[in-house]
């Protein structure tokens, strides 16, 4: 009785176990290629989905946000932020995976689902490595007001919006960040873009896809990336509806011999670790040791100190970089032994003085020199001997006063540093191209961390005479307001103004860059809204 | 349709049991029971935590009824074993939070499902004489649970960001029982019980790689309805 008893116990059991023959649910498909434009992680992860309402609610839960809701326009979309992992190339040529952000316009009105125009966005220099502009849910992340911007002007406005973290940052294995290196930085944005023509059909709004425009656009370090990305795009034949690179290096050697000449920019201690690190690990040619270039305070750890997970603030106050000091206030001379070029050299390694600049000029340079500083002496002066003997002719006509024009805006011819050769070679005058789409260059004309004039000037004067007229415009935010354009420069001037009514010029100029952001990307979407 | 399978199931051993007669001086080692498990959770979670994740976020599991299944040998005069299992139930995850996060809906919402094989063995000491009318029991024992079937809902991969898995490792665990015995002759009795099981896990999800995690005191307290016959 019992062994029948049993069988029956085992039998219920057994018929348990088998009612319970269902499946556990799958996650997203993991890619095996490493392949450049492999989407890493498909169907990618959905970080936030916010309609319009919610969106706006969020904005102007602050000052900030308020603001750009005011510029940017009221939501018409819901926006569903997405982060995509995908495969790129780093510096070496090799397969290396990071991430980036995927923002679709949700909801039923007209402009927010089916085929729409592809927003490709570069984003600006970021000291964190944990950098993310994905990551909207976190409003104490790095990236977040970046992330919030793009998602209000483009996104939120029916387009879709693709945005790379870069190598460096966030997942990435890479260890650094391949900063101002333009082929790689391209390399990247295409590859985000790949990746998220590839995702988007498996988002939770399949419906909305690419509708065969690409814009490309970015701010700061973006605004190069972006142009460098038309640049390689163009090559590669892809299609660049138009493009709106703003506030960018792009005449990366100009601007950094305008920097050891002393016109120091808000920024330099930080952009300079970011670039040297860059171009040691793409070239090998920037320095032997750390100390060839660094000041034996910063030289030790400076080759692994940016992107950093610990904030900019406490790195300052800890020691490992100077806040602004990026020169030695006790000048050096030179002594090539040739008496033309130690002349000319020890005048631009002199500090920027009143006269000839203005006294908010030489109090804004007078910052980037110090008895900490950054950059010894020796490495400076080696610098600026070479730039004097293989002058680039931008950076001499602006520092000479003189108006740039395509006449006298050359790269040097055979720089000696490597930094100068580095900076050559990913100078966006460097290969003799022009856009072949419309071209939106926006900035602001006093902007004190990427210098308007020696990077968007030099770029129009290159242009000028080999793109048709029209095809290439410079939308200057600090100008006399006029044209299409004008309602964003009287924003931007009456926004600035306000900010040095309420901290004081020398603060607000801190903010200056910044503050341009917003504007300039109002200017691009307003820009792109009337490409055919 | 579980708890209709589950009333009906009773409903027709007790008339099976009323209808069958049995010698009463006989001792009987074997009892099976079958009969309704009213499983009610007293669940509590830690917030769920993980990348990409706003605070405030829990869990509660719903309670549920399904069928119940035991064997009981006696081992004396007052002590028993007792093996009893309900038949896997479906049991849902509800969010508990924030109405909405970002705009997705959350409190309330089913958001996963999962089905468990939760065998629970009882040692336990009945009072009175074998035959007595009514015998009250307490019993103490260990329970192991497993989890399979493991699903996230439409409502779940919305707020969850994608399509997503779910790990919930099975668990081991202290049970308790009290209870009264009914005898309707010598063969047949009707069972009423309250149980409690201690069953922890670490529910963690998966949603495209990005990994989330809470670990849950599901804390099932059952009441159980069960007839029952010795041989």
């Amino acid at each position: 009785m019992l062994k029948k008893t049993g069988r029956v116990l085992w039998a219920v059991l057994a018929a348990a176990a088998l009612a319970g023959c269902g499946h556990d649910s799958q996650t997203s498909h993991i890619a095996t290629s490493t392949q450049r434009g492999t989407l890493a992680v498909d169907p990618p992860l959905r970080v936030a989905s916010l309609s319009a309402t919610a969106f706006a609610s969020q904005l102007s839960a602050s000052a900030s946000g308020a603001q750009l809701l005011q510029l940017a326009g009221t939501p018409q979309c819901g926006v569903d932020f997405y982060y995509i992992k995908y495969w790129t190339v780093d510096p070496a040529g090799s397969p290396t995976e990071v991430s980036g952000a995927l923002m679709v316009p949700t909801g039923t009105g007209a402009t927010c689902s089916g085929p729409r125009p592809i927003v490709l966005y570069a984003h600006g220099t970021a000291e964190s490595s944990q950098y993310n502009i994905a990551d909207i849910s976190d409003p104490n992340n790095s990236a977040y007001s970046e992330s919030a911007m793009i998602a209000a002007v483009f996104a939120a406005q029916g387009d879709i919006v693709v945005a790379p973290n870069y190598e460096g940052y966030d997942i990435s294995t890479l260890g650094y960040h391949p900063y101002l290196d333009a082929s790689v930085n391209a390399d990247d944005m295409i590859d985000a873009l790949t990746a998220a023509q590839t995702a988007l059909p498996h988002t939770f709004t399949p419906q909305t896809v690419g509708d065969g425009k690409v814009f490309v656009t970015g701010y700061s370090e973006g605004g190069y990336v972006a142009m460098a990305t038309v640049k390689a795009m163009q090559a590669a034949g892809m299609t660049v509806t138009a493009s709106a690179p703003s506030s960018g290096p792009y005449a990366l050697e100009a601007l950094g011999d305008l920097i050891f000449f002393g016109q120091v920019n808000i920024g330099s201690t930080v952009f300079a670790p970011l670039l040297t690190t860059s171009y040691q690990n793409a070239y090998h040619n920037v320095y032997n040791q750390t100390s060839d270039v660094y000041s034996s305070t910063y030289a030790p750890d400076i080759a692994t100190l940016l992107p950093s997970a610990t904030p900019i603030t406490t790195l300052f106050s800890t020691g490992k970089l100077p806040e602004s000091a990026l020169f030695d206030s006790a000048t050096p001379s030179s002594s090539t032994g040739v008496p033309q070029i130690d002349a000319a050299a020890d005048a631009l390694l002199a500090e920027p003085a009143s006269p000839p600049y203005t006294p908010a000029q030489a109090a804004l340079f007078d910052a980037g020199f110090g008895s900490n500083y950054l950059v010894n002496n020796t490495y400076r002066t080696e610098y600026v001997d070479d730039a004097v003997e293989n002058p680039d002719e931008a950076a001499m006509t602006v520092i000479d006063g003189g108006t740039l024009d395509s006449s006298d805006i050359a790269l040097a011819v055979a720089p000696t540093v490597g930094l100068r050769e580095d900076m050559r070679i990913n100078d966006m005058r460097y290969g003799g191209w022009s856009p072949e789409e419309p071209m939106l260059l926006c900035g602001a004309d006093q902007d004190p961390t990427v210098y308007f004039e020696v990077d968007t000037g030099t770029m129009a004067a290159e242009w000028h005479a080999l793109v048709q007229a029209g095809l290439v415009s410079v939308l200057d935010l600090n100008a006399t307001p006029s044209g299409p354009f004008a309602p964003l420069q009287q924003g931007f001037q009456s926004t600035y103004a306000a900010l040095v009514s309420a901290e004081g010029a020398s603060t607000a100029i801190q903010s200056y860059h910044t503050t341009e952001a917003p504007f300039c990307m109002v200017a691009a979407r307003d820009f792109f809204a009337q490409v055919p | 349709m579980r708890r209709k399978i589950a009333w009906l199931a009773l409903g027709t051993v007790v008339a099976l049991g009323a209808a069958t007669g049995a010698r009463a001086d006989e001792t009987y080692l074997n009892d099976v029971r079958i009969g309704a498990y009213l499983l009610h959770f007293d669940s509590t979670a830690s917030e769920i935590t993980g990348p990409f994740t706003v605070g405030g976020l829990n869990t509660r599991i719903q309670s549920t009824t399904t069928l119940y299944l035991a064997y009981v040998r006696q081992l004396s005069r007052h002590f028993q074993i007792e093996v009893a299992l309900g038949w896997p139930p479906l049991t849902y995850a509800q969010g508990v939070g924030p109405a909405t996060v970002g705009s997705i809906p959350y409190n309330g919402k089913q958001i996963a499902s999962v089905r468990w094989l939760s065998p629970t063995a009882l040692f336990e000491y009945s009072f009175f004489g074998p035959r007595a009318k009514w015998r009250p029991f307490i019993g103490i024992g260990v329970n192991y649970t497993n989890f399979y079937d493991r699903q996230v809902t439409a409502a779940g991969a919305a707020v969850s960001g994608g399509p997503t898995s779910i790990s919930l490792p099975s668990s081991v665990g202290p049970a308790v029982t009290a209870g009264v015995l009914y005898h309707l002759n010598a063969r047949w009795h009707l069972v009423a019980s309250y149980s409690v099981a201690q069953v922890n896990s670490r529910l963690t999800t998966d949603t495209a790689g990005v990994l989330r995690s809470s670990e849950v005191h599901f804390w099932p307290n059952a009441v159980v309805l069960s007839v029952g016959y010795s041989f």
